[in-house]
């Protein structure tokens, strides 16, 4: 039975029409728009402060790198940051897509029940481990590490270009921001893929094996296709939160107002959201606050473009009611 | 000979796990296993002790490459050529999960390791207005932030709760034509990232000026970001409500207001607290929109309008990258006091939830 029924239909027409369920749907209606209102109350309030911005640096502010505020006449760029938050973000991704995949392959097909369920909840507390902390792990412990590793990379792989490093110097580098965004992706890729993957339907894998279809031809040919939407959104939504990302960069990379494109492992990078903190504890006035709000609607802007593509996906796939 | 359907033996047979006779496994399989595991173990252990090669480099230049290959093998040993991509995803699933497994383990085990040197009492209740960051670790605590989170995390909970759950009331009760787009907003608005839900306040500050900086402003910034994970758990949860409920209170001549505030609230009532524990936990750890909207502060503050306040997240944010090394440990024990939180919210929200989400 559903709302669907007329019978049913009939009976909410005949309850609504009560004078004290008018005012009660009225204020749920109302609330219920109070998402809508944030989201237009933001692009209203940032996008105005894009005004002072674009008056006074023009479309340079973002096709151009700089931050000189206090000469005459200041510049102010934000490209090298937005560009930085995509690379930032593509670093994490190409660490967390194959180990989140692995990952909840392992937890679906692999392991023994008890273990799996271990490993799920094990994952869904990393997810709930606050960015500061991350930073604060990441600052500490796995600074020198990861040093170490570039070291590496670079003694050894230095002849090709994304491993080169002319510095020296190997922290605060964007592979170490990255990585820490990786760590920060995991977790919500995983347990989106690990949904879908666990909902292929029994028969169709049975069947498959059945057929003597190997471990790789019935996740190729069965579980991958079956789960590929949710997947692929799981993995937008993890981008999503990779863009905002502020605190845990914060601590690991130096920011700098010259594009890094390529070299992964140089000293050196930047990041929208990072740019925004790191700047506000120090700000000069009121004209820099109105730059970083501005910056601030161009990160509100495109992490809105990501997460509704995700969410776009998740949907059309339909198999993720989430 | 006729077989009678016995019904008592049904939970026995649901029980029974389904006979795969093409997934046994021969002895041999059993065997190569193990000495593909064991081999290239004690191949890279021998070279590690024995030469001064990198501990990274022997785990991903000999290590893996080694188990690969020992893996393809025994595979190919015991199931032909088939068998060999098996074990390439067999061995790659295994290495990512202690991947993941060992951060995860040293995030935590540093957070103790390293939180518990400047745990004491009075650092659980002590502020920090003597303190400066070279001060020993006898003197000074976090109590001002400890209560500043939970005045804030109160706030945006007074705020979120209860525009969340009207949220998911209107999706699933309420069921009016703009169903598809409210849920499309409340997805939306869960991806705005933290810094700019504390940006859009602090604009509201500036360009208003109706309140300042403090604990008020940053239960603004929490909520927009509480808001969506309240909202979308509360739906969920909403949705377990059996719908004879919903038609039964109709038919006795109840109206829709009452079915929902004394029929359907009341029967969702711990799912709606796992929600309101996720939404908290989602915030409390968030701190760049306190860096924004609420600022930090020495002295204990409890006026929600009264000026900058203190947080854990903005707490351990100013000692970080401090050169003293007692604030570095003050850092690292707030830390450990926040992720003990969290996990208390995350325990809570499992035994809570465990009976009404798992049916999911």
């Amino acid at each position: 039975m559903s709302l669907a029924d007329p019978e049913i239909r009939d009976l909410k027409a005949a309850a609504t029409s009560h004078r004290g369920d008018r005012v009660f749907n009225r204020i749920i209606t109302v609330a219920a728009f109070t998402a809508l209102a944030v989201l237009a109350g933001i692009a209203v309030f940032l996008g105005l402060q894009t005004i002072p911005a674009f008056q006074s640096q023009g479309l340079s502010f973002i096709t151009t790198t700089a931050w000189d505020i206090n000469t005459d006449p200041p510049t102010a760029g934000i490209w090298g940051m937005l560009y930085g938050s995509v690379l930032l973000a593509v670093i994490g991704l190409v660490i967390a897509i194959p180990a989140s995949l692995l990952l909840s392959i392992f937890t679906v097909f692999l392991a023994p029940r008890k273990l799996a369920a271990g490993l799920t909840n094990l994952i869904d507390l990393m997810a709930a481990i606050p960015s500061v902390i991350l930073g604060l792990w990441a600052f500490y412990i796995l600074n020198p590490t990861a040093e170490e590793w570039q070291r590496l990379l670079n003694q050894y792989l230095g002849w090709i270009p994304i491993f080169q490093n002319a510095s020296g110097n190997f922290l605060g580098t964007p592979f170490i921001a990255g990585f820490v965004l990786a760590i920060m992706m995991i977790p919500i890729i995983t347990s989106v893929s690990r949904e879908v993957l666990a909902r292929t339907p029994p028969e169709l894998i049975n069947a498959s094996e059945s057929l003597g279809s190997s471990l790789w031809t019935m996740l190729r040919y069965v579980a991958l296709p079956y789960g590929r939407g949710g997947i692929v959104g799981g993995i937008m939504l993890g981008l999503g939160r990779a863009l905002g990302e502020t605190i845990a960069v914060f601590f690991v990379l130096k920011i700098v107002f010259e594009v890094n494109w390529y070299q992964i492992i140089e000293s050196g990078g930047g990041s929208v959201a990072t740019l925004i903190v790191s700047r506000f504890g120090e700000v000069s006035g009121e004209f820099e606050l109105s730059l970083l709000l501005a910056a601030g609607f161009f990160l509100f802007v495109l992490t809105l473009v990501v997460n509704v593509i995700a969410n776009l996906i998740v949907a059309r796939t339909g198999r993720l009611q989430k | 000979m006729t077989t009678t359907f016995d019904p008592s033996a049904l939970p026995q047979l649901q029980q029974q796990r389904i006979e795969r006779p093409w997934r046994r496994k021969p002895p041999i399989f059993t065997w190569s296993v193990v000495l593909a595991t064991l081999i290239p173990l004690a191949i890279v252990g021998w070279i590690y002790w024995s030469t001064d090669i990198p501990g990274a480099i022997v785990m991903t230049v000999i290590y893996l490459p080694l188990q690969l290959i020992a893996s393809g093998v025994a595979a190919f040993a015991t199931r032909g050529r088939r068998g060999i991509l098996d074990s390439v995803i067999i061995v790659n699933a295994i290495g990512a999960t202690l991947f993941t497994l060992i951060v995860l383990l040293s995030v935590i085990g540093s957070l103790i390791a390293r939180g518990i040197t400047a745990i004491s009492a009075h650092f659980i209740y002590q502020n920090n207005v003597y303190v400066s960051p070279s001060t020993p670790l006898e003197y000074g605590g976090i109590g001002h932030a400890i209560l500043g989170t939970v005045i804030i995390v109160g706030i945006s909970m007074l705020i979120a709760v209860p525009i969340g759950v009207a949220t998911a009331i209107y999706i699933t009760e309420v069921r009016g034509r703009a169903v598809p787009y409210v849920r499309f907003f409340v997805q939306a608005m869960a991806g705005v990232p933290s810094v700019v839900a504390g940006l859009f306040i602090l604009t509201i500050i500036v360009a208003t000026g109706a309140f300042q900086q403090g604990a008020f402003a940053g239960g603004l910034a929490y909520a927009i970001l509480m808001l969506p994970t309240v909202a979308r758990t509360a739906e969920e949860v909403l949705k377990l409500v059996p719908e004879d409920l919903r038609t039964g209170a109709l038919a006795l001549g109840s109206t829709r207001a009452r079915t929902v505030l004394r029929v359907v609230l009341p029967a969702a009532r711990t799912g709606i607290i796992t929600a309101i524990i996720l939404g908290v936990a989602r915030v409390i750890g968030e701190t760049a929109p306190l860096l924004l909207a609420a600022g930090s502060a020495d002295a204990t503050v409890v006026n929600p309008f009264g000026g900058p306040i203190a947080a854990i997240p903005t707490y351990i944010f100013n000692n970080v990258a401090l050169p003293y090394p007692d604030a570095v440990a003050r850092a690292w024990a707030s830390a450990l006091v926040l992720i003990v939180l969290v996990s208390i919210l995350f325990v809570l929200a499992r035994v809570i939830g465990r009976g009404r989400l798992s049916s999911k």
